[in-house]
């Protein structure tokens, strides 16, 4: 087994390869809008560190999101061809569940948060079970407003973030909390709560994969982007 | 050899599969235009969100189309600019998935020079000097194909001129809508004024005469505008057919006028036309006329090659891969990629 593990919907891009005993190689970067230039770059690199070839990959999983749209369409497109490419079998999961995973030895109960801009946060509470956490309820899209009461609420509960380091209103609740890690969804992790789907071959082929975006399109036309098609003369 | 590209520079995904540099195998595209239709225009975020779902698709079909496996694909081409940033993303993001999936060359292509090169699919090798006049929702400019200085270069691409505000397609959108006409507005129009009197309202030419081969098309947009609430006001009856026939004439006279001079000026015989609002039955029956006039050759591609394809972005990254400039897999997209290769010519018009 050698899976290829691709998240990129937060200003963080990053992939790995893991194999039955866990990560071989990874790389990250952590400069926004770089994602496309980044990704096929660095599964070659992985690849050539770890002595593999593309040939030896035997899945795909990839982060559906929520999160940076641009970023979460590239690295999701990019990984859907490769699978094409490869005839290969997909998981896609949610940037959130991923940090409640990677959060699962923090404390009993988990929020995951991701920046939406706009004064929103993507969202979303877990609860450890043996062996990883369980998510309660739907991913969310809501005001820190929102966060922040679920986190008075709760008893003790450890916040896992992405992007939102100097929210005020979030520090003064820190002290309900058991612990804030900033700790962005990372390959690795992805790759580590899909493997035991891989085994369980609850997989999908690549063009059923949905990105997960939580909020309507903004209905802005592009006039003046559309300018842009000119060739760089307006 | 078959080349797979791939195109999601605005509102189309779309995947061509071109053999030996000349030949369609298959050119799919699904288009998004219900999808933009309730707005009046392209959404941005509409369109990248519609290109990763139906890019999968898209490739799939064109495979089934063409009849091969990727496994028989030698290339992979890709629209990398210009266009709407996060749309591009989508298509360059593929490619790369791939071409790294099966070891294969990767070729960055631009988008206007893939409209030009189009032509090649229906009349065979481009033999530069051409001037290309390529028109569309995204874009009208004016440009030339030349000959390459050095033996076994790619010809290079010179820009002459392009609009200074709006693209001819746009202007059809927005005066559809203000018509009350459906999107995209360009067929609506064409349509309409067919039943028109062209000469019926005397709109400006904007920068017909000017000397340059740039094109202007905001000014003409708000004189159409300004007559229907005059004549409203008068309390006049409009005949809609008549207001889009001498809309679309002002349009197309500065089109066919800038074209054709410019073959004249620079003593080049063939012209070439693409881009969406190349299918616009007046634009093509009018340069046809002007072209047979001065004895010169036009070469207009069937509709599905003219709006944006996938077969002209395989075609385009075909002659990419045989003067051997081939992409690295960190290949940007670019929304303002440049249009052209080669600096203006600093003895022409537009300088
Ligand atoms: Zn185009």
């Amino acid at each position: 087994m050698l899976l290829l593990a691709v998240e990129t919907s937060t200003p963080t891009s990053s992939v790995a390869l893991l194999d039955r005993d866990g990560a071989v190689a990874t790389a990250s970067l952590g400069l926004p809008r770089r994602h496309g230039e980044f990704l096929a770059p660095a599964v070659v690199f992985c690849l050539q560190q770890a002595g593999r070839t593309v040939e030896d990959l035997t899945g795909v999983a990839v982060g559906t999101g929520p999160g940076l749209y641009t970023g979460l369409r590239v690295g999701m497109a990019f990984a859907q061809a490769l699978a094409q490419a490869r005839r290969l079998p997909v998981v896609g999961l949610p940037g959130l569940d991923v940090m409640g995973f990677s959060a699962r030895h923090t404390a009993p109960t988990v929020h995951a948060a991701i920046d939406a801009r706009r004064g929103q946060v993507f969202w979303a509470t877990y609860q450890r079970v043996p062996g990883g956490v369980q998510r309660d309820g739907d991913l969310q899209v809501g005001s820190v407003d929102d966060l922040v009461a679920e986190i008075a609420a709760g008893d003790r509960p450890a916040l896992i973030q992405s992007g939102l380091e100097g929210d005020g209103a979030l520090d003064q609740v820190a002290v309900h909390l058991a612990a804030r890690v900033d700790r962005p969804p990372l390959a690795v992790d992805l790759g580590l709560l899909a493997m035991p789907r891989f085994v369980r071959e609850e997989t999908v082929r690549p063009g059923e994969l949905d990105a997960i975006y939580l909020r309507r399109a903004d209905a802005k036309i592009g006039w003046q982007s559309r300018g842009r098609l000119q060739g760089g003369t307006s | 050899m078959l080349v797979l590209g791939i195109e999601t520079s605005c509102d189309e995904t779309a995947v061509g599969i071109v053999e030996d540099r000349f030949t369609v195998r298959s050119n799919v595209v699904a288009s998004q235009v219900d999808l933009h239709a309730p707005f009046g225009g392209v959404v941005p975020e509409v369109a990248a969100r519609a290109h990763l779902e139906l890019l999968q698709p898209t490739i799939e079909r064109s495979l089934v189309e063409a009849g091969c496996r990727l496994e028989d694909v030698e290339a992979i081409a890709v629209t990398a600019g210009p266009g709407l940033a996060g749309a591009l993303l989508v298509g360059v993001a593929g490619a790369k998935g791939l071409a790294l999936g099966r070891d294969l060359p990767l070729l960055g292509v631009n988008h206007l020079r893939a409209h030009v090169e189009a032509a090649q699919l229906e009349f065979g090798e481009l033999e530069p000097p051409v001037v290309a006049l390529v028109v569309s929702g995204g874009h009208t400019s004016l440009v030339v194909l030349e000959e390459p200085t050095v033996d076994g270069a790619r010809p290079g691409f010179r820009q002459l001129g392009s609009t200074i505000d709006d693209a001819a397609g746009e202007a059809f959108d927005k005066i559809a809508r203000f018509l009350g006409l459906g999107y995209p507005g360009g067929p609506e129009i064409d349509r309409l004024a067919r039943s028109g009197d062209p000469t019926a309202h005397d709109f400006p030419r904007p920068l017909a005469g000017d000397g340059t081969y740039n094109f202007s098309l905001s000014g003409l947009k708000t004189a159409v505008i300004r007559e229907l609430r005059r004549l409203e006001a008068a309390g006049r009856e409009v005949d809609l057919a008549d207001v889009a026939a001498s809309f679309q004439e002002a349009i197309v006279d500065v089109q066919v006028d800038k074209a054709v001079r410019a073959a004249t000026d620079l003593g080049i015989d063939t012209v070439v036309m693409a881009g969406g609002v190349a299918a616009n039955s007046r634009l093509r029956a009018r340069m046809a006329d002007a072209m047979e006039r001065t004895g010169g050759r036009l070469l207009v591609p069937h509709v599905q090659l003219c709006t944006d394809n996938g077969a002209m972005v395989a075609a385009a990254g075909a002659n990419l891969l045989a003067a051997g400039q081939v992409a690295e897999l960190s290949l940007s997209a670019d929304p303002n990629m440049p249009l052209a290769d080669l600096p203006p010519d600093p003895a022409g018009p537009t300088s």
